[in-house]
Protein backbone atom coordinates (compact mmCIF):
# COMPACT_ATOMS: atom_id res chain seq x y z
CA UNK A 1 0.00 0.00 0.00
CA UNK A 2 0.94 3.35 -0.43
CA UNK A 3 -0.25 6.58 1.63
CA UNK A 4 1.68 9.81 2.31
CA UNK A 5 4.20 8.51 4.24
CA UNK A 6 5.46 5.83 1.64
CA UNK A 7 6.16 8.59 -0.69
CA UNK A 8 9.47 10.55 -1.08
CA UNK A 9 10.04 13.40 1.15
CA UNK A 10 10.11 15.93 -1.80
CA UNK A 11 7.06 14.32 -2.91
CA UNK A 12 5.36 14.52 0.86
CA UNK A 13 6.24 18.47 1.25
CA UNK A 14 5.36 19.44 -2.35
CA UNK A 15 1.76 17.40 -1.83
CA UNK A 16 1.53 18.92 1.73
CA UNK A 17 1.90 22.29 0.31
CA UNK A 18 -0.41 22.10 -2.87
CA UNK A 19 -2.62 24.94 -2.72
CA UNK A 20 -6.22 23.12 -3.19
CA UNK A 21 -9.25 25.15 -4.45
CA UNK A 22 -12.13 26.25 -1.08
CA UNK A 23 -15.31 26.45 -1.98
CA UNK A 24 -18.35 28.55 -0.21
CA UNK A 25 -20.79 26.57 -1.48
CA UNK A 26 -21.25 22.45 -1.20
CA UNK A 27 -23.58 21.02 -3.61
CA UNK A 28 -24.89 17.37 -3.15
CA UNK A 29 -27.38 16.14 -5.66
CA UNK A 30 -29.76 12.60 -5.03
CA UNK A 31 -30.58 10.74 -7.95
CA UNK A 32 -32.43 7.13 -8.42
CA UNK A 33 -31.53 4.03 -7.28
CA UNK A 34 -27.86 2.48 -8.79
CA UNK A 35 -29.35 0.05 -10.47
CA UNK A 36 -31.07 2.76 -12.74
CA UNK A 37 -28.51 4.87 -13.13
CA UNK A 38 -26.33 5.67 -16.08
CA UNK A 39 -23.00 6.23 -15.55
CA UNK A 40 -20.01 8.07 -16.59
CA UNK A 41 -15.88 7.95 -16.19
CA UNK A 42 -14.04 11.86 -16.04
CA UNK A 43 -10.22 10.93 -15.28
CA UNK A 44 -7.89 13.47 -14.67
CA UNK A 45 -5.15 11.16 -16.36
CA UNK A 46 -4.49 13.09 -18.75
CA UNK A 47 -6.19 10.44 -21.21
CA UNK A 48 -6.28 10.42 -25.27
CA UNK A 49 -6.82 8.52 -28.49
CA UNK A 50 -3.95 8.00 -30.63
CA UNK A 51 -3.25 10.89 -33.01
CA UNK A 52 -4.82 13.32 -30.87
CA UNK A 53 -2.12 16.17 -29.32
CA UNK A 54 -0.91 14.72 -25.94
CA UNK A 55 -1.61 16.96 -23.01
CA UNK A 56 0.86 19.56 -21.70
CA UNK A 57 1.66 21.57 -18.90
CA UNK A 58 -0.73 23.85 -17.90
CA UNK A 59 -3.77 21.99 -20.19
CA UNK A 60 -6.76 22.98 -18.56
CA UNK A 61 -8.82 21.28 -21.59
CA UNK A 62 -10.39 17.51 -21.73
CA UNK A 63 -10.54 14.73 -24.15
CA UNK A 64 -13.52 13.12 -25.25
CA UNK A 65 -13.62 9.21 -25.34
CA UNK A 66 -16.40 7.36 -26.46
CA UNK A 67 -17.38 3.81 -25.18
CA UNK A 68 -16.48 1.89 -28.27
CA UNK A 69 -12.70 3.29 -28.07
CA UNK A 70 -10.54 -0.04 -28.52
CA UNK A 71 -8.67 0.04 -25.59
CA UNK A 72 -5.58 -0.33 -28.06
CA UNK A 73 -6.18 3.40 -28.91
CA UNK A 74 -6.62 5.31 -25.67
CA UNK A 75 -2.98 6.83 -24.09
CA UNK A 76 -1.92 8.33 -20.72
CA UNK A 77 -0.03 11.73 -20.96
CA UNK A 78 0.19 13.23 -17.80
CA UNK A 79 2.88 15.35 -17.32
CA UNK A 80 4.10 14.23 -14.07
CA UNK A 81 6.29 11.10 -14.12
CA UNK A 82 5.62 10.39 -10.00
CA UNK A 83 3.07 8.00 -10.36
CA UNK A 84 3.00 4.43 -11.41
CA UNK A 85 1.86 3.91 -15.12
CA UNK A 86 3.39 0.10 -14.99
CA UNK A 87 -0.19 -0.90 -14.04
CA UNK A 88 -2.10 0.98 -16.50
CA UNK A 89 0.22 -0.55 -18.95
CA UNK A 90 -0.62 -4.00 -17.90
CA UNK A 91 -4.54 -3.42 -17.59
CA UNK A 92 -6.30 -0.01 -18.69
CA UNK A 93 -9.24 -0.65 -16.19
CA UNK A 94 -7.12 -0.04 -13.43
CA UNK A 95 -7.86 3.89 -14.49
CA UNK A 96 -10.57 4.00 -17.01
CA UNK A 97 -12.42 0.98 -15.87
CA UNK A 98 -14.96 1.11 -18.59
CA UNK A 99 -14.92 -2.66 -19.38
CA UNK A 100 -15.73 -2.80 -15.24
CA UNK A 101 -19.02 -1.12 -15.45
CA UNK A 102 -20.07 -2.61 -18.54
CA UNK A 103 -20.12 -6.00 -16.67
CA UNK A 104 -21.75 -4.24 -13.84
CA UNK A 105 -24.25 -2.92 -16.19
CA UNK A 106 -24.86 -6.34 -17.51
CA UNK A 107 -24.90 -7.94 -14.06
CA UNK A 108 -27.95 -5.05 -13.34
CA UNK A 109 -25.31 -3.42 -10.27
CA UNK A 110 -25.75 -0.29 -12.16
CA UNK A 111 -28.34 1.13 -15.25
CA UNK A 112 -25.88 1.74 -18.38
CA UNK A 113 -22.62 2.90 -19.04
CA UNK A 114 -22.43 6.44 -21.28
CA UNK A 115 -21.84 6.60 -24.72
CA UNK A 116 -18.89 9.01 -24.32
CA UNK A 117 -16.26 9.30 -21.01
CA UNK A 118 -13.92 12.69 -20.44
CA UNK A 119 -10.33 12.78 -19.29
CA UNK A 120 -8.51 16.15 -18.12
CA UNK A 121 -5.04 16.39 -17.06
CA UNK A 122 -4.57 16.69 -13.33
CA UNK A 123 -1.03 18.61 -12.89
CA UNK A 124 -2.62 21.67 -13.78
CA UNK A 125 -4.79 23.90 -11.45
CA UNK A 126 -8.45 22.61 -11.25
CA UNK A 127 -9.68 26.27 -11.17
CA UNK A 128 -9.03 26.56 -14.37
CA UNK A 129 -10.54 24.05 -15.61
CA UNK A 130 -14.14 25.11 -13.87
CA UNK A 131 -15.51 26.12 -17.45
CA UNK A 132 -14.76 22.99 -19.14
CA UNK A 133 -15.76 21.18 -16.53
CA UNK A 134 -19.23 22.69 -16.74
CA UNK A 135 -18.78 22.39 -20.37
CA UNK A 136 -18.43 18.27 -19.83
CA UNK A 137 -21.33 18.64 -17.15
CA UNK A 138 -23.66 19.58 -20.29
CA UNK A 139 -22.43 17.10 -22.50
CA UNK A 140 -23.49 14.67 -19.67
CA UNK A 141 -26.36 15.44 -19.14
CA UNK A 142 -27.54 15.24 -22.91
CA UNK A 143 -26.13 11.97 -22.75
CA UNK A 144 -28.34 11.65 -19.71
CA UNK A 145 -25.62 10.66 -17.30
CA UNK A 146 -26.70 10.70 -13.49
CA UNK A 147 -23.55 9.43 -12.01
CA UNK A 148 -20.02 10.49 -12.58
CA UNK A 149 -16.89 8.22 -11.41
CA UNK A 150 -13.65 10.59 -11.22
CA UNK A 151 -10.49 8.54 -11.27
CA UNK A 152 -7.16 10.29 -10.87
CA UNK A 153 -3.92 8.99 -11.15
CA UNK B 1 -9.88 15.40 -9.01
CA UNK B 2 -12.06 16.64 -5.95
CA UNK B 3 -12.60 20.03 -7.54
CA UNK B 4 -13.94 18.43 -10.37
CA UNK B 5 -16.38 16.57 -8.58
CA UNK B 6 -17.29 19.69 -7.17
CA UNK B 7 -18.17 21.58 -10.46
CA UNK B 8 -20.05 18.45 -12.37
CA UNK B 9 -22.01 18.36 -8.55
CA UNK B 10 -22.69 22.09 -9.16
CA UNK B 11 -24.07 21.79 -12.49
CA UNK B 12 -26.78 19.00 -11.27
CA UNK B 13 -24.74 15.52 -11.58
CA UNK B 14 -24.10 13.41 -9.02
CA UNK B 15 -19.96 12.51 -8.87
CA UNK B 16 -18.27 10.41 -6.82
CA UNK B 17 -14.15 11.15 -6.71
CA UNK B 18 -11.89 8.30 -6.07
CA UNK B 19 -9.25 9.94 -3.72
CA UNK B 20 -5.69 9.10 -3.74
CA UNK B 21 -3.99 12.14 -1.40
CA UNK B 22 -6.77 12.10 1.14
CA UNK B 23 -5.06 15.41 2.44
CA UNK B 24 -6.19 17.13 -0.72
CA UNK B 25 -9.72 15.08 -0.50
CA UNK B 26 -10.25 17.03 3.07
CA UNK B 27 -8.80 20.13 1.74
CA UNK B 28 -11.10 20.63 -0.97
CA UNK B 29 -14.06 18.88 0.16
CA UNK B 30 -15.90 17.08 -2.87
CA UNK B 31 -19.67 15.83 -2.38
CA UNK B 32 -18.36 12.24 -1.95
CA UNK B 33 -15.64 10.41 -2.10
CA UNK B 34 -13.56 7.22 -1.81
CA UNK B 35 -9.79 7.40 -0.17
CA UNK B 36 -8.17 4.53 -1.46
CA UNK B 37 -4.62 3.40 -0.22
CA UNK B 38 -3.41 2.28 -3.36
CA UNK B 39 -0.39 3.55 -5.14
CA UNK B 40 -0.19 6.62 -7.37
CA UNK B 41 -1.27 5.75 -10.47
CA UNK B 42 -3.27 2.82 -9.84
CA UNK B 43 -7.36 4.46 -8.47
CA UNK B 44 -8.51 0.43 -8.87
CA UNK B 45 -5.84 -1.00 -7.07
CA UNK B 46 -4.84 -4.28 -8.44
CA UNK B 47 -4.65 -4.84 -12.46
CA UNK B 48 -6.38 -7.57 -13.90
CA UNK B 49 -8.15 -7.97 -10.59
CA UNK B 50 -11.64 -7.83 -12.12
CA UNK B 51 -13.34 -8.78 -8.59
CA UNK B 52 -11.08 -6.39 -6.97
CA UNK B 53 -11.70 -3.42 -8.99
CA UNK B 54 -15.36 -3.80 -9.10
CA UNK B 55 -15.56 -3.75 -5.29
CA UNK B 56 -13.47 -0.64 -5.67
CA UNK B 57 -16.20 1.02 -8.45
CA UNK B 58 -19.13 -0.41 -6.15
CA UNK B 59 -17.72 1.02 -3.43
CA UNK B 60 -17.19 4.32 -4.40
CA UNK B 61 -20.64 4.29 -6.33
CA UNK B 62 -22.42 3.12 -3.23
CA UNK B 63 -21.96 6.51 -2.48
CA UNK B 64 -24.01 7.75 -4.15
CA UNK B 65 -26.73 6.52 -2.31
CA UNK B 66 -25.37 7.97 1.00
CA UNK B 67 -28.61 10.27 2.43
CA UNK B 68 -26.07 12.26 4.36
CA UNK B 69 -24.07 15.00 2.95
CA UNK B 70 -23.27 16.66 1.41
CA UNK B 71 -18.91 15.79 2.00
CA UNK B 72 -18.98 12.48 2.16
CA UNK B 73 -15.49 10.80 2.82
CA UNK B 74 -14.94 6.94 2.94
CA UNK B 75 -11.79 4.81 3.20
CA UNK B 76 -11.80 2.01 0.93
CA UNK B 77 -11.18 -1.49 3.40
CA UNK B 78 -8.67 -3.12 1.56
CA UNK B 79 -4.81 -2.87 0.25
CA UNK B 80 -3.52 -3.80 -3.60
CA UNK B 81 -3.17 -7.47 -3.33
CA UNK B 82 0.17 -6.38 -6.27
CA UNK B 83 1.51 -3.95 -4.23
CA UNK B 84 3.97 -6.42 -2.90
CA UNK B 85 7.34 -7.24 -4.25
CA UNK B 86 6.95 -10.82 -6.76
CA UNK B 87 9.37 -12.91 -4.66
CA UNK B 88 12.22 -13.35 -6.32
CA UNK B 89 11.46 -11.80 -9.64
CA UNK B 90 14.26 -11.38 -12.46
CA UNK B 91 13.32 -9.88 -15.91
CA UNK B 92 12.86 -12.03 -18.81
CA UNK B 93 16.07 -10.24 -20.34
CA UNK B 94 19.43 -9.55 -19.40
CA UNK B 95 21.20 -6.56 -20.31
CA UNK B 96 24.22 -6.06 -18.11
CA UNK B 97 26.56 -6.79 -20.99
CA UNK B 98 28.00 -3.69 -23.04
CA UNK B 99 27.79 -0.18 -21.58
CA UNK B 100 29.54 1.90 -24.06
CA UNK B 101 31.01 5.44 -22.86
CA UNK B 102 28.12 8.11 -23.25
CA UNK B 103 30.44 10.23 -24.89
CA UNK B 104 30.76 8.21 -27.85
CA UNK B 105 28.00 9.20 -30.40
CA UNK B 106 28.20 6.20 -32.66
CA UNK B 107 29.05 3.65 -29.99
CA UNK B 108 26.23 4.69 -28.09
CA UNK B 109 23.74 4.49 -30.83
CA UNK B 110 24.70 1.44 -31.83
CA UNK B 111 24.56 -0.27 -28.10
CA UNK B 112 20.98 1.56 -27.61
CA UNK B 113 19.81 0.34 -30.64
CA UNK B 114 20.97 -3.32 -30.01
CA UNK B 115 19.27 -3.05 -26.27
CA UNK B 116 16.08 -2.07 -28.24
CA UNK B 117 16.54 -4.87 -30.63
CA UNK B 118 17.01 -7.51 -27.56
CA UNK B 119 13.85 -6.43 -25.83
CA UNK B 120 11.92 -6.92 -29.19
CA UNK B 121 11.00 -10.34 -28.82
CA UNK B 122 9.22 -9.82 -25.93
CA UNK B 123 7.61 -6.56 -26.04
CA UNK B 124 5.65 -8.31 -29.18
CA UNK B 125 4.85 -10.92 -26.59
CA UNK B 126 3.62 -8.20 -23.62
CA UNK B 127 1.59 -6.99 -26.80
CA UNK B 128 0.61 -10.23 -28.39
CA UNK B 129 -1.00 -10.98 -25.13
CA UNK B 130 -2.42 -7.69 -23.67
CA UNK B 131 -3.87 -6.79 -27.11
CA UNK B 132 -2.17 -3.30 -26.56
CA UNK B 133 0.59 -0.76 -26.18
CA UNK B 134 0.58 2.49 -24.32
CA UNK B 135 3.82 3.39 -26.54
CA UNK B 136 2.77 6.32 -28.84
CA UNK B 137 2.34 9.84 -27.56
CA UNK B 138 6.23 11.03 -29.49
CA UNK B 139 4.24 9.50 -32.94
CA UNK B 140 7.93 8.06 -33.45
CA UNK B 141 8.71 4.18 -34.06
CA UNK B 142 10.80 2.73 -30.73
CA UNK B 143 13.77 2.26 -32.79
CA UNK B 144 13.14 6.39 -33.70
CA UNK B 145 12.54 6.94 -30.36
CA UNK B 146 16.08 5.14 -29.31
CA UNK B 147 17.77 7.50 -32.21
CA UNK B 148 16.11 10.66 -30.72
CA UNK B 149 17.48 10.36 -27.40
CA UNK B 150 21.49 9.59 -28.57
CA UNK B 151 21.38 12.05 -31.00
CA UNK B 152 19.96 14.58 -27.99
CA UNK B 153 22.89 13.78 -26.24
CA UNK B 154 25.59 14.29 -28.42
CA UNK B 155 24.36 17.83 -28.67
CA UNK B 156 22.78 17.42 -32.42
CA UNK B 157 19.34 19.10 -32.79
CA UNK B 158 17.31 15.75 -34.18
CA UNK B 159 15.43 16.39 -37.34
CA UNK B 160 12.26 18.75 -36.12
CA UNK B 161 9.14 15.67 -36.08
CA UNK B 162 6.69 18.53 -35.37
CA UNK B 163 7.65 23.01 -35.29
CA UNK B 164 4.49 23.00 -32.63
CA UNK B 165 6.74 21.05 -30.50
CA UNK B 166 9.42 21.99 -28.27
CA UNK B 167 12.74 20.17 -28.83
CA UNK B 168 12.63 18.96 -25.17
CA UNK B 169 8.85 18.36 -25.11
CA UNK B 170 9.10 15.85 -28.86
CA UNK B 171 12.11 14.60 -26.32
CA UNK B 172 9.86 14.13 -22.93
CA UNK B 173 7.61 11.72 -25.26
CA UNK B 174 10.58 10.02 -26.36
CA UNK B 175 11.49 9.13 -23.20
CA UNK B 176 8.19 8.41 -22.12
CA UNK B 177 7.79 5.39 -25.07
CA UNK B 178 10.72 4.20 -24.44
CA UNK B 179 10.44 3.93 -20.51
CA UNK B 180 6.84 1.97 -21.82
CA UNK B 181 8.56 -0.30 -24.17
CA UNK B 182 11.04 -1.45 -21.96
CA UNK B 183 8.04 -1.58 -18.55
CA UNK B 184 5.64 -3.58 -21.15
CA UNK B 185 8.35 -6.01 -22.09
CA UNK B 186 9.25 -6.74 -18.58
CA UNK B 187 5.69 -7.60 -18.09
CA UNK B 188 5.81 -10.12 -20.93
CA UNK B 189 4.07 -13.23 -19.88
CA UNK B 190 2.05 -11.95 -17.57
CA UNK B 191 4.70 -11.43 -15.01
CA UNK B 192 3.60 -9.17 -12.22
CA UNK B 193 6.95 -7.83 -10.44
CA UNK B 194 5.71 -4.59 -8.12
CA UNK B 195 5.98 -1.46 -9.76
CA UNK B 196 8.54 -0.91 -7.13
CA UNK B 197 11.06 -3.71 -9.08
CA UNK B 198 10.28 -2.70 -12.25
CA UNK B 199 11.69 0.70 -11.75
CA UNK B 200 14.52 0.22 -9.88
CA UNK B 201 15.70 -3.11 -12.17
CA UNK B 202 14.98 -0.14 -15.41
CA UNK B 203 17.09 2.83 -13.83
CA UNK B 204 19.88 0.54 -12.47
CA UNK B 205 20.47 -2.38 -14.95
CA UNK B 206 19.76 -0.96 -18.81
CA UNK B 207 21.54 1.76 -20.80
CA UNK B 208 18.21 3.34 -21.77
CA UNK B 209 18.15 4.52 -18.38
CA UNK B 210 21.57 6.00 -18.23
CA UNK B 211 21.32 7.94 -21.46
CA UNK B 212 17.86 9.46 -19.75
CA UNK B 213 19.90 10.28 -16.73
CA UNK B 214 22.16 12.48 -18.70
CA UNK B 215 19.68 13.69 -20.53
CA UNK B 216 18.34 15.00 -17.57
CA UNK B 217 21.83 16.91 -16.66
CA UNK B 218 21.99 18.08 -19.92
CA UNK B 219 18.45 19.85 -19.84
CA UNK B 220 19.35 21.29 -16.08
CA UNK B 221 22.38 23.18 -17.97
CA UNK B 222 20.01 24.24 -20.63
CA UNK B 223 19.48 27.95 -20.68
CA UNK B 224 15.98 27.71 -21.87
CA UNK B 225 13.87 27.30 -18.77
CA UNK B 226 11.13 25.51 -20.18
CA UNK B 227 13.78 22.95 -20.98
CA UNK B 228 15.40 22.97 -17.27
CA UNK B 229 11.75 22.41 -16.39
CA UNK B 230 11.18 19.50 -18.14
CA UNK B 231 14.54 18.14 -17.10
CA UNK B 232 13.76 18.97 -13.37
CA UNK B 233 10.35 17.33 -13.17
CA UNK B 234 9.81 15.34 -16.55
CA UNK B 235 12.38 12.71 -17.24
CA UNK B 236 13.83 11.11 -14.42
CA UNK B 237 10.86 10.31 -10.85
CA UNK B 238 11.51 12.29 -7.98
CA UNK B 239 11.47 8.49 -5.92
CA UNK B 240 14.39 7.82 -8.71
CA UNK B 241 16.52 10.88 -8.16
CA UNK B 242 16.56 10.25 -4.66
CA UNK B 243 17.12 6.41 -4.50
CA UNK B 244 20.16 7.08 -7.33
CA UNK B 245 21.30 10.25 -5.65
CA UNK B 246 20.72 12.93 -8.25
CA UNK B 247 21.87 16.53 -8.01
Amino acid sequence: MVRMTDLPPPTQTSMANLECPVFTSAPFVSGPPLAKRRVAVVSSAGLLRRGERPFVSGDTDYRAIPIDTPADQILMSHVSVNFDRTAFQRDINVVFPLERLQAMARAGSIGSVAATHYSFMGASDPRGMEANARAVAGRLKSDSVDAVLLTPV
Amino acid sequence: MSALAHYLEAEGLPAVAISLIRLHTEKVRPPRALWVPFELGRPLGAPKDQAFQTRVIAAALGLLEAASGPVVLENFPEDDPTAIDAPNWQPPFDLTAGMPDLGDAAALDRALRQEVLAIAPFHERFVASSGRTTIGLSGLTIDECAARLAVSLSGLSPAAHDPAVSPAQALRWAVDDLKAYYLEAMAADGAMPSSRQMQAWFWDRTLAARVIVALRRQLLASEDKRSQAIGRMNLVPGAQVLRLGLQ
